[in-house]
């Protein structure tokens, strides 16, 4: 098996941000580039780790066309903008659309993608069996679980074709067995194409090792012990060179565990 | 059936049949201290459905009651359109302070309105509409347009990620997200205006109504018939509140699925 890298799919670069004269992004580059495998559709999954408050949301707000930056790009691929509509977002508490059934949630977003209502109806049956919700097609939101909700809140966001999905925070609030299952799905939404990227925010370490094939840090410095404002990718981990990525199992090499440390105890000086 | 001294614990849950029981035993009780009051002032059970009857066979109820359910269904119409499109119209920075002026006008009260309102109506028919609408629809645009400012933003960013333009999210986020808490608050003003509907009915008698039968049976002392016409307008309004609650139900089934019975 042979791996290397392609062209960029998604380029931010020198991204800053002010939000009521206080700095949050001071200067935010990073670069995805499509991962190729020989004989393998290999999509890209980038974990942004960083503590509270350190602007990840911003971040995924500003990649997703919802707000400005106070300057700096974010680019997809071949260099395209990026405007609001074409980027997949899976927010943080799964708003759906509480007067709307799950299948009526799905169908809506296939037709606001302009498919006719045959091809989204056939698209949202697809992704409902897919994600393990089709007995639950004529609920209401209001009767879903927590992890119902999310599994809807992500299938809407990709019943139109969509190469680049953000999701903010998606393993929070889930036991062992739960995570488990949303680090596959986060996988197989990657997987589905070539071209697809999953970029995700979360405090989970583990998690961010585990199911990526880049994890970049953000975090501020500190001088005298007093945080700097303005956040920055703070360190990159590209998890393809270290031979950790793609692997089942990969949480119990010892490579995994020592790297699970050292960002950690990095984690507390940002 | 559940212990019936779970009914004298706080925050307990009853059965259909204990609950039942227990609004048995208030109705009995309420008519039996009716019924053994000392006070004149009251007419017993008895009186107040002979008068219920006159007033059916020998003053025309029926047709009175017809005008004033019509005036309420014409002056909630009026009511529903206006204050809809004022308080959908609040997701236009420009029209904010329009909308917020109106809804100001709800502590005007009637008195002082109806002269100008005659001017503006002519009287008769038109003002009534006009003072009852007034009424409800300073009020509807009160509660209504508070409701579509408080849509968390979350709700239009969701939208906009699915790649949907503002008329399709001012449908289906303003319009359709919020018609099940517009139903609610359609409820509550339907009573108000069932409740200022024998004032207004009063400030122009010539048409007629329940309100104008009511006022003309004041004037006679006729005590068992003034009971008999405050027992229909009850009934009536808790029918029409009722209904209310039905059509909430067949148009959103999804608004009461979030309330868990207690
Ligand atoms: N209107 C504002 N004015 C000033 N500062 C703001 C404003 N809105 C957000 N911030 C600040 O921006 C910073 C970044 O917020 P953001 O929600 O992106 O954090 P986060 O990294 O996602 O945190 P968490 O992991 O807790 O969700 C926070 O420190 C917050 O206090
Ligand atoms: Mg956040």
């Amino acid at each position: 098996m042979s791996a290397s890298d392609g062209e960029v799919l998604l380029d931010v670069s020198k991204v800053r941000l002010t939000l009521g004269g206080h700095l949050v992004l001071e200067n935010i580059s990073f670069q995805v580039h499509d991962r190729i495998r020989t004989g393998e559709i290999t999509g890209q999954v980038i974990a942004l780790l960083g503590p509270s408050g350190v602007g990840k949301t911003r971040l995924l707000r500003i990649i997703a066309g919802l707000d400005a930056a106070d300057s700096g790009t974010v680019r997809g691929q071949k260099g395209a903008a990026l405007p609001a509509g074409t980027v997949g977002y899976v927010f943080q508490d799964y708003p759906l659309l509480h007067h709307r059934t799950v299948k009526a949630n799905l169908e809506l977003a296939g037709t606001i993608a302009g498919m006719s209502k045959g091809e989204s109806a056939a698209r949202a049956k697809l992704l409902m069996e897919t994600f393990n919700l089709s007995d639950r097609a004529s609920f209401y939101p209001a009767f879903l679980s927590g992890g119902q909700r999310q599994r809807v809140a992500i299938a809407q966001q990709i019943m139109r074709p969509r190469q680049l999905v953000l999701m903010d925070e998606p393993f929070s609030g889930l036991d062992p067995a739960a995570l488990g299952h949303v680090m596959k799905l986060v996988q197989e939404v990657a997987h589905l194409d070539e071209l697809n990227t999953v970029v995700l925010v979360t405090h989970d370490i583990r998690a961010a090792l585990a199911v990526s094939d880049t994890v970049h840090m953000l975090g501020r410095f500190r001088k005298d012990g007093k945080i700097v404002p303005g956040a920055c990718v703070r360190e990159t981990y590209d998890m393809v060179d270290r031979g950790l990525a793609w692997r089942t199992g990969v949480q119990e090499l010892p490579e995994f565990v020592a790297l699970e440390h050292e960002i950690a105890s990095k984690f507390h000086d940002l | 059936m559940a212990k019936l001294s779970e009914a004298f614990l706080p925050n307990r849950t009853l059965d259909r049949k204990t609950t039942g029981f227990i609004v048995v035993f208030w109705v009995v009780a309420t008519f039996a201290v009716w019924l053994t009051m000392p006070f004149k002032t009251l007419p017993m059970p008895g009186d107040i459905w002979r008068a219920l009857g006159a007033l059916w066979w020998e003053r025309g109820m029926g047709p009175q009651l017809f005008t004033t359910l019509r005036l309420i269904a014409h002056a909630t119409a009026l009511t529903v359109a206006l204050s809809l499109l004022l308080s959908y119209l609040t997701v236009i920075p420009f029209f904010r302070p329009l909308v917020e002026g109106l809804s100001k006008l709800r502590f005007l009260g009637f008195t002082g309105l109806v002269f100008p309102f005659t001017l503006v109506t002519g009287g008769g028919y038109a003002l009534k509409v006009a003072l009852l609408t007034f009424g409800m629809a300073t009020f509807f645009v009160t509660s209504m347009a508070q409701i579509v400012v408080e849509i968390p933003r979350v709700q239009f960013d969701h939208m906009r990620v699915l790649g949907a333009g503002e008329v399709r999210i001012l449908w289906e986020v303003v319009v359709r997200g919020t018609l099940d808490r517009a139903l609610d608050v359609l409820r509550q003003n339907v009573a108000m205006g069932w409740a200022m509907i024998t004032t207004v009915e009063g400030i122009s008698r010539a048409e007629g109504g329940i309100g104008a039968l009511l006022l003309d049976e004041n004037r006679h002392f006729l005590l068992a018939e003034v009971y008999a016409i405050l027992f229909v307008i009850l009934v009536l309004g808790l029918a029409l509140d009722y209904a209310m609650g039905v059509l909430t139900n067949l148009l959103c089934p999804h608004a009461h699925l979030g309330r868990v019975t207690r």
